[in-house]
């Protein structure tokens, strides 16, 4: 008991920082049809993006994994703040936290008024959460674009 | 076998029989006051909870103890692991974050309740500028282990709402709520754990 504790209040000593890159390449928007309601038509944003960070700081003895998730920031035209997490990965061991990765979203990016039409332009976001063998799980910022991507007018057919 | 212990018993007597019953009672009920005390503390129904499926693999493992806290001037954010329950679903489930919309809302009462509990703000403090109102957050959330998000759990809802949450994984040890599970899964284990203990205090000689 006394040494879990130990190993749990150790894990404050390390507060490693690091940062990293991140650029959006390509935002695009398509017409769709929504998950539960075919014949309800909604918007999706497909965005294609580079990540090169070196998470490996962040690994110490009292850490079990690393949760990476890269979300899109935005206000919509109701003023309704919006953060939808689109990309994510679980790193497990310290020779793979060196982040290299050029790719588009792997959940669905969708508006709560199921378009994109006129909203503001989007911030995105790498965090990382710090999961441990045993005590606080602590979150943090890696990376944020410089400035913030439009949403295209909704494209109706692959180009 | 046991003689000599019902000889010891009968020595002992009735006013010792009671002293015992009432000890045993006192423990109980001091382990309650603790659970409701940390209940208040955290604002959570259940500050602690154990872990019941895989669904959070490699994160957590069935068995694993986990922490919570549901500060209610705290808005709940992506990556945040909550544990949830939606009405008619009997378990609590424990996943991640994936979205948030936040609608400006109102000051609660129940946040400056909170407040003025644990960090003695004067209790009608409903338009003071230091406590902002806490949106309305429509969220979507996700085990790390499975490839879909969790509308289908919830059971005819859009959204998950503040209402449904129990609270935030703050702190986590691994394994130490596998007894628990077990006793679930053996239920005579259950029984002569807790025979075992009564038995234990009524026989105890100071």
């Amino acid at each position: 008991m006394a040494l879990l504790a130990a190993i749990a209040l150790s894990s404050f000593v390390f507060t490693a920082n690091p940062k990293g890159g991140l650029e959006v390449a390509s935002v695009k928007v398509y017409h769709a049809n929504a998950r539960r309601y075919p014949n309800r038509k909604q918007e999706l944003a497909f965005v294609n993006f580079n990540i090169n960070a070196d998470l490996s700081p962040l690994f110490h003895w009292n850490t079990k994994q690393l949760f990476v998730y890269l979300e899109a920031e935005y206000n919509n035209t109701k003023s309704v703040e919006n953060s939808v997490v689109i990309w994510d990965r679980i790193i497990r061991r310290k020779e793979d936290a060196y982040i290299k990765f050029a790719g588009k979203n792997k959940y669905m990016f969708r508006e709560v008024s199921t378009s994109f039409k006129d909203v503001p332009p989007a911030n995105y976001v790498l965090k990382y959460n710090v999961m441990p063998y045993v005590g606080v799980l602590t979150y943090g910022e890696a990376a944020r674009t410089s400035e913030a991507a439009e949403f295209p007018a909704a494209q109706s057919r692959v180009s | 076998m046991f003689a000599e212990e019902l000889k010891a018993f009968r020595r002992l007597g009735l006013r010792h029989v009671l002293l015992q019953i009432l000890n045993f009672a006192s423990v109980i009920a001091s382990g309650l006051m603790i659970w409701k005390g940390l209940g208040l503390i955290t604002n959570s129904e259940s500050p602690i909870v154990v872990v019941l499926s895989g669904s959070m693999e490699p994160a957590f493992y069935r068995g694993d103890l986990l922490f919570l806290t549901n500060p209610p001037n705290q808005r709940y954010q992506t990556g945040d692991i909550t544990v949830y329950k939606i009405p008619g679903a009997d378990i609590p489930i424990v996943h991640r974050v994936l979205e948030t919309h936040d609608t400006p809302g109102k000051v609660k009462k129940s946040q400056c309740v909170w407040l003025s509990l644990f960090l003695s703000m004067p209790l009608n403090s409903y338009d003071r500028p230091g406590i902002t109102p806490m949106p309305k957050q429509l969220m979507l959330t996700k085990g790390d282990n499975n490839h879909v998000d969790d509308i289908e759990l919830y059971q005819g809802l859009e959204w998950l709402e503040r209402k449904h949450i129990v609270g935030k994984v703050r702190g986590f040890v691994p394994y130490v709520g596998y007894v628990t599970i077990a006793m679930n899964d053996f239920p005579q284990l259950k029984y002569a754990l807790l025979g075992g203990l009564g038995l234990l205090a009524l026989l105890q000689r100071e």
